[in-house]
């Protein structure tokens, strides 16, 4: 299948965030960039009743020798990525351990019962001292921010796909993304994804 | 075109488990597929009507999970080859249809696949569907990873025609829903005619009639089938072994629970001292096969979901065959080694095994696990489901509270299956009371409604949605206009099958393949029925509720109130504001008398947020998706909304 | 502001008042925010508030109200148990000349009075009791001719207050209001700003009280007359005076159907059982039927605001006034007194009267004094 030597066989890839956001979409596009690079790729994600506002997860096992199981046994996460801060808390209390990194959006989903006043939410600094202290190396990315100025909060996915390409550890980059998108992208939409890509990329050298 | 059409045999795909089943199917030239919308079964029926055009397929949502059997049995009768999706519950919904046809025996290849819900991930149970099989004496396959989803699934339409019997592929959610790569096949040339033959010899399996009668001579070739399904099945190349000659245990396992063995074994290194049989058929199970992996060892461990199915079986067999084999020691569901209940995971195999085997195991340093599990709890809230923003049913639920709490007599709501379940909860003012199958809500009301002569006097309302209605309503509501019982059905219409990802339903105006159909008018309906049918917008917040209060006071038999707004996440809804929406600040009285944080402490769409340091409400620009529902329940009108042109 | 430690708001009132049974329905805590709704005649509790101090408890006629406080505020005198409360002086009336043809009950004083000081702009508007069928539907009118379409008795417990709060939150002021003693008691509090709110001010222009010895439970008075009248087509409603212990409902085609008062007090809510006031203490001036005359009125004035309006009002015309025989003033003293030592007695046997002043929640507060001479 593929030459290259993954940092860990499976390397597991944990995208996280609340229903709505593309978790899906993302972990199905990033899974499909390790496929193109001749990686046996398995996506487990919980959707149907858990999108209304849930939490969300995709785990992603990276193998260059077979198909694992659809969930990461606990503590065995390499990669966590984020698409809302306090996903990251509650992944890395099951899939954490002292060497994974996270990569973490910095736009919060406020729960409902946030909302509602029962529970309180952590401020931001709380939540990156948290991150910072359970992970190996955290980074903090504005990406709805910045997918809104791009005139799509929805972009924020993709800029986490860029960031999380540009990590180092696996063999995918803007090419894979273009490619695996334009299966199942219309043209007229590749434009804005490859920006929201590219920024990702971007926001990793700060 | 789809990915899922247009790849050429020996092409490596990233595909999920129910696309895998959609590509066996193709590969094995299916020709008629029906269902029922169900996670986690749905996308197998979505992903055949996109590529139906091409191979010249028949795909249907039927009304529901029975209809959808005979619709599909119609196919197998008439030899061409046919499939069933549905997930677990609905096979309970088949199965009067599924014990007869069990004994009239198929023609045409005929494979039902059903998709359970091991710890019921988007269910309202966690039913076990093979034991269907068991019951009805019915062959079952149950794939072990995503390459067998498709092989398997392929496989099981000739087996349904050697057979000439139903053959169940029963997945489960971690299989379903999951992706992997998967290796094409080849998609068949052959193009089959239907054909309906019965006037050959009345017995005639492939030229006489088809009914399950006589039942003796019929029952017994049905358990013929068994047989020789079970001679079929001991070299069964979906069977397989992995591990020592000699294993210190045999692990035996099925479907989505091979791969968390498979993993933990790894995850304990226990590869030389571990056997693992993965068992694709699971029912009828192959005797000899069994024997022979039993005999090699003398301890048995058996993981699976949900019940011990395969555990019980396989203990048959190892008692039958005991002189044989020896007398073993098992570790299972039953000597509560693996949980009785919910999913399985690696950990929990891991878990089993490592006690077990005497293997010492953590999984990650206790410091670290003590630092995260206090974190969760310090930093984490708990996130639980809501209607998403700009949901019909908070606004109808908020009417239907609203009605009920000024009635004031302690009425109630019976619910069923769908998104409105989640208004047992505070997302829908926790007004659902009873929760079952589908349509149940309007069966249990209507029950309720004859208890006035013993002394209930509180009012009875059931909900359901637009297409339960057409699935299992219509029944219950004749049963209770013909039987004078007086309840109150609220409609929740939004415009098709939303829980499950917005599948057309009857009372749309297209399919599932795009073609107008006439449409089948839920008002009409109930009015022919008897019933007094008023229609709302839920939008209409007052008007809903002052409807509901009429309806709840009028005694005089079956009311039907439709709340008809589109689901937000409708192809019609998504990505449209109708308002733009904003909060006066200086018009918000926030905590004060007179509000108390109605619209975030109350209301509670995630659109609305609360700005602790302003001490006002304020919308959250990003999820916001401006229905303006809010603007009508701020009590100061501070909530301002601008129509979009 | 401080908040105060003793919680005074909905879970009180809803514990204190709603649970307790003591509700009569009078409005006075509905239209105030989202969470109170009445619906045929039920004060209804939607959603929970968390408001420590809530203006539904301050304005409930039924829980912790201290007669003193409120007698003071409005009389500029103590509460000291007078079984007509305080007043300035008490007549016989009718409506006058001015006013001719309206169906109201006995003298049609009230509606003359608030037609005449909408007329007049004594007040801006006026908040009346309508009704549908048997249904009372609260009102806000602004115009004179609209005071007659409201004009005649309910006998139904009615959240009439619900349209004072609607009316005084689009900024109405100086509004006139016509209700029963509970009502009357809670626009009394009302307008004492018993939060001691900076923004408060007081919304009234003219209270008038209704004489009331009890209300009907709507949702017990509708199935009660169904099947014996048409409901929808009921023209009136009318309770002669003693001795006739009859209430008589007219329909609209001439039919009158008579039914005997003790069938009637089945239909009483439970927490009328307890009031204590029957000529409306509270008001400007209180008005009611005069015994042995079915087409007059008592009438009691009660402060110079109300004074000078039935003054004015009977010089141009729109009514007649006349001095009370004594017989018919000891009668109204000895069945307001009844009544007083009626409701205080069964409140104070179920421990519902606080006389020490405190923060315990009660119905009333009242000093020990009192309470002893009133009940003894």
């Amino acid at each position: 299948m593929t030459a290259y030597r993954l940092p860990k066989d499976p390397y597991n890839i944990i995208i996280t965030g609340v229903g709505g956001q593309g978790n899906v979409m993302a972990s199905r596009v990033f899974s499909n960039m390790l496929v193109q690079k001749g990686f046996f790729v398995t996506i487990g994600e919980t959707f149907g009743a858990s999108q209304r506002g849930g939490s969300v997860m995709s785990h992603i096992r990276v193998s260059s020798k077979s198909t694992w199981s659809p969930q990461v046994p606990k503590g065995k996460a390499d990669v966590v990525v984020t698409l809302e801060p306090i996903e990251a808390i509650r992944v890395l209390a099951g899939y954490g351990n002292p060497a994974v990194k996270v990569l973490t959006n910095t736009r919060a989903i406020y729960p409902a019962g946030v909302i509602a006043g029962r529970l309180s939410y952590p401020s931001l600094d709380e939540i990156k001292e948290t991150l910072k202290k359970l992970s190996a190396r955290a980074w903090f990315i504005d990406a709805t921010d910045e997918a809104v100025k791009l005139g799509n909060a929805i972009l924020g996915n993709i800029i986490m796909i860029g960031a999380l390409s540009a990590v180092g550890d696996l063999p995918v980059g803007r090419g894979d993304f273009e490619a695996a998108l334009s299966r199942t992208l219309p043209a007229e939409k590749m434009a804005d994804n490859l920006t929201a890509f590219d920024l990702g990329v971007e926001l990793m050298k700060q | 075109m789809s990915y899922l059409t247009d790849e050429k045999e020996g092409a490596s795909c990233l595909v999920m488990g129910n696309e895998a089943i959609v590509r066996g199917a193709l590969e094995a030239g299916v020709n008629v597929a029906s269902g029922y919308p169900g996670t986690p079964s749905s996308e197998i029926i979505e992903n055949l009507s996109k590529v139906a055009k091409e191979p010249n397929l028949y795909v249907e949502w039927s009304v529901n999970e029975k209809v959808a059997l005979e619709v599909a049995a119609a196919a197998s009768f008439s030899r061409l080859r046919a499939l069933c999706v549905m997930k677990q519950n609905g096979v309970n919904v088949a199965s009067d249809f599924l014990l007869h046809l069990a004994g009239s025996g198929t023609r045409g290849g005929f494979v039902m696949v059903t998709c359970d819900d091991p710890g019921a991930l988007s269910s309202v149970n966690e039913g076990e569907s093979r034991f269907f099989a068991r019951l009805l004496e019915i062959p079952l396959l149950e794939p072990g990873n995503f390459q067998e989803a498709k092989d398997m699934t392929k496989w099981a339409f000739d087996l349904s025609e050697e057979l000439r019997q139903i053959v169940v592929v029963r997945s489960v959610t971690r299989m379903s829903h999951a992706s992997g790569n998967i290796t094409y096949g080849r998609l068949p040339a052959e193009k089959r005619r239907a054909e309906f033959r019965f006037d050959g010899f009345a017995l005639d399996p492939d030229e006489g009639i088809i009914i399950s009668a006589p039942v003796a001579w019929k029952h017994q070739q049905q358990q013929e089938k068994i047989r020789k399904a079970r001679e079929i099945f001991e070299g069964c190349p979906f069977n397989t072994y992995e591990g020592p000659e000699r294993p210190d245990l045999l692990l035996i396992t099925s479907s989505a629970c091979y791969l968390y063995s498979r993993e933990a074994v790894n995850v304990l290194g226990a590869e030389d001292r571990v056997g693992l049989l993965k068992m694709g058929t699971t029912w009828p199970l192959p005797p000899k096969l069994l024997a022979k992996h039993l005999s090699r060892t003398d301890k048995v461990m058996i993981v699976e979901e949900v019940l011990p199915f395969l555990e019980e079986n396989v203990k048959i067999l190892a008692a039958e065959q005991a002189a044989e084999i020896g007398v073993k020691t098992f570790y299972g569901k039953n000597d509560g080694t693996i949980p009785m209940t919910g999913e399985m995971n690696p950990d929990l195999v891991i878990a089993a095994l490592s006690s077990v085997l005497g293997i010492d195991y953590v999984p990650v340093p206790e410091e670290y696990g003590r630092e995260a599990q206090a974190s969760v709890i310090a930093r984490a809230p708990n996130r639980e489901q809501v209607f998403c923003p700009g949901c019909p049913h908070r606004a109808s639920f908020f009417s239907i509270h609203n009605a009920l709490e000024m009635d004031n007599r302690q009425g109630f709501v019976c619910g069923d299956i769908g998104c409105y379940t989640m208004a047992i909860g505070s997302t829908g003012f926790n007004t659902l009371k009873t929760l079952h199958s589908m349509g149940s809500g309007a069966g249990i009301a209507s029950g309720f409604g004859k208890l006035g002569q013993f002394g209930m006097d509180q009012p009875i309302l059931a909900v359901c949605g637009d297409s339960t209605f057409y699935h299992a309503v219509i029944p219950a509501l004749v049963n209770a206009v013909h039987n004078r019982s007086n309840i109150t059905l609220v409609v929740l219409d939004n415009s098709g099958t939303a829980m499950t990802g917005f599948q057309p339903h009857p009372g749309l105006d297209h399919n599932v393949l795009g073609e107008a159909v006439p449409p089948i008018d839920i008002a009409r309906i109930c009015e022919g029925i008897g019933a007094r049918v008023e229609i709302r917008d839920p939008f209409d917040l007052e008007g809903t509720r002052e409807t509901l209060n009429e309806l709840i006071e009028d005694t005089s038999g079956v009311k039907v109130l439709i709340m008809r707004k589109a689901c937000a996440l409708s192809p019609q809804r998504k990505n449209k504001k109708d308002y733009t929406v904003h909060v006066d600040e200086t018009i918000c009285i926030g905590e004060e008398c007179g509000c108390g944080r109605f619209c975030t402490r109350i209301f509670g769409c995630p659109g609305l947020i609360w700005n602790a340091e302003k001490q006002k409400a304020e919308i959250d620009e990003v999820i916001c998706v401006g229905c303006g529902v809010c603007a009508d329940i701020c009590p100061q009108g501070a909530i301002k909304r601008e129509e979009v042109a | 502001m401080e908040k105060r430690v003793i919680r005074r708001g909905q879970e009180e009132l809803k514990k204190y008042v709603l649970d307790a049974r003591l509700c009569t329905g009078c409005g006075a805590c509905i239209d105030l925010c989202p969470y109170h709704r009445s619906h045929r005649g039920k004060t209804a509790v939607l959603f929970p508030c968390v408001v420590d101090e809530g203006r539904c408890f301050a304005y409930c006629p039924k829980v912790d109200v201290d007669l003193d406080m409120v007698s003071r505020h409005l009389f500029g005198r103590p509460y000291d148990g007078n079984p007509l409360g305080s007043y300035q002086s008490i007549s016989a009336t009718r409506a006058g000349g001015r006013l001719k043809n309206v169906a109201s009950q006995a003298g049609g004083v009230v509606s003359a009075l608030m037609y005449f000081a909408l007329e007049k702009r004594y007040v801006s508007g006026a908040v009346l009791t309508d009704r549908r069928g048997l249904l009372p539907l609260p009102r806000f009118v602004t115009v004179p001719q609209d005071v007659l379409a409201c004009a005649a008795s309910k006998y139904t417990a009615a959240p009439t207050l619900s349209a004072l709060n609607q009316a005084v939150e689009k900024g109405h002021r100086n509004i006139g209001l016509v209700g029963t003693p509970c009502q009357v008691l809670a626009a009394a509090l009302m307008s004492s700003n018993p939060l001691k709110a900076d923004d408060c001010v007081n919304p009234f222009g003219l209270v008038i009280g209704l004489f009331c010895t009890w209300a009907i439970d709507f949702r017990l008075f509708e199935p009660f007359l169904a099947g014996r009248i048409e409901i929808d087509r009921i023209r009136k409603i009318d309770i002669p005076p003693p001795p006739s212990e009859i209430m008589e409902v007219f329909g609209d085609s001439g039919t009158k159907l008579e039914i005997p008062l003790n069938e009637i007090r089945e239909l009483v809510p439970n927490g009328c059982s307890y009031c204590i006031d029957m000529t409306s203490e509270f008001s400007d001036l209180s008005v009611g039927v005069m015994e042995g005359h079915p087409d007059m009125n008592t009438l009691i004035i009660r402060t110079d605001r109300g004074r000078r309006i039935v003054e004015e009002a009977a010089q141009e015309g729109y009514l007649t006034l006349s001095a009370l025989p004594e017989e018919n003033r000891e009668h109204l003293i000895w069945a307001a007194g009844n009544k007083k030592k009626r409701g205080l007695s069964k409140a104070r046997g179920e421990g519902m009267i606080n006389t020490q002043g405190n923060e315990t929640k009660s119905y009333l507060r009242i000093s020990a004094e009192i309470l002893e001479g009133l009940t003894a």
